[in-house]
This record gives structure tokens, sequence and C-alpha cells, in this order.
């Protein structure tokens, strides 16, 4: 297990280092001067180029530059976005938390809504409801995530009215207590259903091909021969086998936890990373951008590593590979 | 020659095993002929700024209505297929040519090569693509090429992935072997026995890469990175969502027609899928 671990955090380290570097050849090669760039706007005053300059070594050898440029990165220091006129760290850590709890919630409600359904299916291959249920993730599978959240804002926001359109609160009302979760809850209703909308065909597709999978195998037509019941055999055999591929779908899931919910978070105006990142799109905020890209990659190779030392945990086999 | 045959008999027998493949290619061809036929059958010029401004569907003629810049909403779908269709394409064969090429020499050659291949396909598979797509669009420009070529040479790695595995099994396959033995160069092997054996999964993969990359396009036009210069789905959605309240016609035929499109691409794939593996049950 030791061995495994190291081997694993090794890769999680390479991997972070290749995104830096990534980072990095991006900016060397795109169109215009990369001082401008890291700027974060198009004309900087002198000062600030002769300021930058001087903190990444731009007007030393390549490597130099490079190595300038990771030892800042490691320092914790993103550089600052003009947007905002704030550090791109502390700018990304105020919104992580609104990103956390969306995508946090949804990928837990579409782990337990898709697997369930899926479970139906399998078990009742065939049938009127399982064909419906198919048939609809299949679409679900189909749509662009923000189109769907757009609909569902056209239909219970701006035609039944029952929800609000946009944002985590209702600031006007500037509620507190137990009236401002009531409010952030139902803020969520519709961008969090959108998101376990998009999410919930893969649970149901692979839950259901590992039930119907198990269900055809010899062992439990013996089970049924020597006439232990449909439920143990489902509880018992059924059940356990659908279980891994789920782990792993949903470990997955969670590595793109605070990444997952950019387009919806967009389309919501929910207060995340998402619209952090769509800010720094169309304001040209490179530098904000960068710091935003970089953030995702390192959590989700971080993520990657957690889920996969679990499953090590869980399942003993994968160690000895 | 031989060859192509060969492969032609194989695919008319899996359009004949799997009725959704058949489907999915009929609907492929309606598809096709929009594109191809898109000026005569568009009742308006998409790029005409017409006097009928957000219109609702079925006023003076205006099927499906028109934009706030009075453009024919129907029009600008038939148009916009070309758009969603080229990208979608392009990319998907980019993304395949290189998978096959690279999976192939990494599972045939092993050793180092296949030690660096795996390396950059394990790195790629950990590294969240979409955003390396957005960030390179957002920094190079956003034309129709650049996001084709991003998509294509980002998505690469699962086709690789297949190839490989394709590649080190059919190496180790009779005909291989005695093809070596009787003299032929690596590289014959390779492109004559390795590729063509192994590249029906790689086909399949990709129809459904080409889906995966309309999605992809459609995501990066709603965050306002789509060619400005080029009628796209995804950039009506992104237009109509200003408009929601007042004209809720611009986005949402435009998504429809997203989820109609990618979803032919899924049936082929998913066709194909099974007609190589009818063991497996449709799902």
């Amino acid at each position: 297990m030791k061995k495994y671990l190291l081997k694993r955090i090794v890769t999680a380290f390479g991997i972070v280092l290749f995104v830096i570097l990534l980072n990095y050849v991006i900016i060397r090669l795109a169109p215009g001067d990369p001082v401008r760039i890291m700027a974060g706007f198009d004309n900087p005053s002198q000062e600030l180029m002769d300021a930058l300059t001087k903190k990444y070594g731009l007007d030393q050898p390549l490597y130099v530059q490079f190595w300038r440029y990771i030892t800042t990165l490691f320092k914790g220091d993103m550089g600052d976005s003009y947007l905002y006129n704030q550090p791109v760290s502390s700018l990304i850590f105020e919104r992580v938390g609104a990103s956390l709890l969306l995508s946090g919630v949804s990928a837990v409600l579409a782990v337990l809504i898709g697997s369930t359904l899926g479970l139906y299916a399998g078990r009742h291959h065939g049938k009127a409801l399982d064909r419906t249920f198919s048939g609809v993730a299949y679409m679900l599978n189909a749509m662009p995530s923000f189109w769907l959240g757009i609909m569902l804002i056209l239909i219970f926001a701006s035609t039944l009215k029952w929800l609000p359109t946009q944002g985590m609160v209702n600031i006007r009302k500037g509620y507190t207590g137990w009236a401002y979760v009531v409010d952030v809850l139902q803020h969520m209703v519709l961008p969090c259903a959108t998101l376990v909308a998009v999410q919930i065909p893969t649970y149901f597709r692979i839950t259901k091909s590992s039930v119907m999978q198990v269900m055809a195998e010899e062992f439990v037509t013996t089970f049924r021969v020597t006439g232990m019941s449909e439920r143990k055999i489902f509880n018992k055999y059924v059940l356990k086998n659908a279980l891994l591929p789920i782990v792993t779908v949903f470990g997955i899931n969670l590595a793109y936890v605070i990444s997952g919910s950019t387009l919806i978070e967009i389309v919501f105006s929910w207060p995340g990373v998402g619209v952090l990142m769509y800010r720094s799109i169309s304001m040209r905020d490179y530098n904000l951008l960068m710091g935003v890209y970089l953030l995702i990659s390192i959590s989700v190779a971080f993520m990657m590593i957690v889920v996969d030392l679990i499953y090590a945990w869980l399942d003993p086999r994968i160690r000895y590979d | 020659m031989e060859k192509i045959k060969k492969v032609g008999v194989r695919l008319a027998g899996m359009v004949r095993s799997s009725m959704q493949l058949r489907m999915g290619l009929i609907f492929f061809a309606l598809v096709l002929l929009v594109v191809i036929f898109a000026p005569s059958l568009a009742p308006f010029d998409p790029y005409d700024l017409g006097d009928d401004l957000l219109v609702p569907p079925g006023t003076n003629g205006h099927w499906l209505g028109t934009t706030n810049m009075g453009q024919d909403v129907l029009s600008m779908i038939i148009y916009g297929s070309r758009a969603s269709l080229a990208i979608g394409i392009v990319s998907a064969l980019i993304s395949g040519v290189i998978g096959t090429l690279l999976g192939a020499f990494a599972g045939f050659y092993g050793g180092k090569v296949d030690k660096v291949v795996s390396e950059i396909i394990n790195i790629f598979l950990m590294i969240p693509t979409f955003f390396l797509i957005l960030i390179i669009v957002a920094l190079f420009g956003s034309s129709m090429i650049n996001v084709m070529l991003v998509i294509g040479l980002t998505s690469w790695p699962s086709n690789a992935r297949m190839m490989r595995v394709q590649a080190m099994s059919i190496k180790e396959r009779t005909f291989v072997k005695s093809a070596i033995s009787m003299g032929e160069t690596k590289r014959q092997v390779l492109f004559k026995y390795i590729i063509p054996n192994g590249l029906f999964p790689i086909i399949a993969n990709t129809t459904m890469g080409v889906a995966k990359a309309i999605l992809t396009e459609a995501s990066l036009s709603f965050l306002g990175l789509g060619d400005p210069n080029v009628i796209s789905w995804g950039q009506m959605i992104y237009e109509g969502k200003q408009y929601l309240a007042t004209g809720w016609w611009m986005s949402t035929f435009a998504g429809l027609f997203i989820m109609l499109i990618v979803m032919i691409f899924y049936m082929i794939g998913d066709g194909l899928n099974f007609a190589l593996n009818p063991k497996m049950k449709k799902i």
C-alpha cells in the first residue's frame, strides 16, 4: 500500500507540473506579448511592465523564467486580476464554497437517483417503465447542459414564476438565519436539477448494464434453480456487483466537483468559480482565467489520486497491479 | 482495393444487423442533404436583417420566428447545421487519426515508445480537457479552424488507448506472426494488418467523438468563444439567452437541433458498438 501511495503521489505531482508547463507554454505561444497577458490587459503602464518583467525574470533565459514562474506559483501567488484589482488566489478562494455546495449536492443526488433508476430498469428490463427511463436518459445525454438550464428557467421561473431565475440569495430581502437557508435552497433548485439531470444518464446506463450482466450469469440461474428468492439474489449478489462501477463514476464526478458546474453556474449566475471564469473570458482578464484553469487542473489531479487511494483501500486487487 | 472491399462488406453486415445503426445512418443522410442544399431550403437569407424584429413563430412566413436583429431563425438553423457538422466531423477525424497512429505505434512496438505514449495518454486523461480547449481558444482566437484543431488535438487519448490495446492483442495473432516470419517489414505489418484489423472500435468511438465535439463547440459558443463570422447553434442559444423573456424561440429551437444531431451520432456509435459485440445487450 505504501508503495502504491507513493507512486500515485508522484504521478499527481507530475501532472501538476505538466499543467503548469502547459499553462506557461500557452502564455508564451499566444499571440501578443507575455507581459501584456500576465498584466491582464492590453496597455499596462511602463512601471507595471517593468515590475512584471522583474518578477518573472522575463529578460532572463527561458529556463530561469520558467523556474521563476513555478516558484512564484508555489508561493500561492497567481498574480493579480485587473478586473477586480485583487490577487487571483483570494478571488478564487472566496468563490470555491458556492461551487462546492452546488456541485457536491448535485453529485450526491445524481448518484442516488441515477443508480436507483438503473437498478429498477435493469431488473425490469423491457417493461414500459424501463423503456421510458432509457429513452429519457438517451435524450438527457444528448442535451447541452446549459440549454437544459435555460429551458428550466423558461418554464419554472419565467413562465410559472415558481422559482427565482438567478443568483444564490435574494439580495434585496437581506434574509438572515433560517430564512436565509430557505432562500438559498430555493435558488438552488433549478441549477441543481439541471446538474442532476445531465449526470443521471451515466449512472443509469452503467447500473442497468451491470445489473443485466450479473442477472445473465450462470450462478444466478443456479441460485434460482435451488429456490433462492429473487429478492435475496438481487440484494446479495446483483447489488454488490453493480456497486463498483457506480463508485468509479462517482469518483470521477467528485474530481470535477469544483469545475463540473461551470456552465450551469453561468446560466444561473450562481456566484461560484464558473461565473468568475466567464467574466474573465468576456473581459479578457487572462491572468484570472489562467489562475482558474490552474486551480481546476490541480484540484482534479488531487481528487483523482484521492479517489484512486480509496479504491485501492476498497479493492485490494488494484494495489498489486 | 481488396482490403477496402473487405471493410465495406463488414460494414454492410453491421448495418444489416443493427436497427439503431440503420436509423442513425438514415437520419445522418437527411442532415447531409440539409447541409448541402441549405441555400435552397432556407426560406430567407440567414444573414439578412429583416424588418420583423423578434416576432414569434408563424409570423410573416417566419416559421420559427426571428431574432432581435430580424434574422429568420429557421434559416439560421439550416445554415447552422453546416458549422456544427463541420466542426464535429473534422475534429473527430483529427482525433481519430492521431489516436489510431499513436496507439498502434505504442501497442505494436512496445518498450520505450509504449511507455512514453501511455504516460502522455494517462496525463491527458487526468487533466480537464474542456478548460484546456477553452483557454487556448480564448487566447489564440476563436476561428472555426482553431476550434476544430484544438478539439481534435485534445481528444485523441481515448482513441489511442483503445487502439493500443487492439494492437497489443492483434500482434500476437497467428496471421501477423506469419507475416513477420515471411519477411514483411514492421511498418508493412503495422499498416497492412494491425491498423485495418483494429480499426472498428475506433470508428465507433470516433462517431461518439463527433457528438462530443458538437457539444463542446456549442459550449464554447455559449461562453462567447464561437467564431463570430459563422452562424452556429451554440451561438444562437447564447444570443437568445438575453431575450428569454420576450423571445423564447431563439434559444429553444437551436438547442433542440443540437440534441437531435447529437442523438443521431450516438445512434450510429451505439449501433456500431452493438454490431461489433452482438453479445452486448442493448442498453
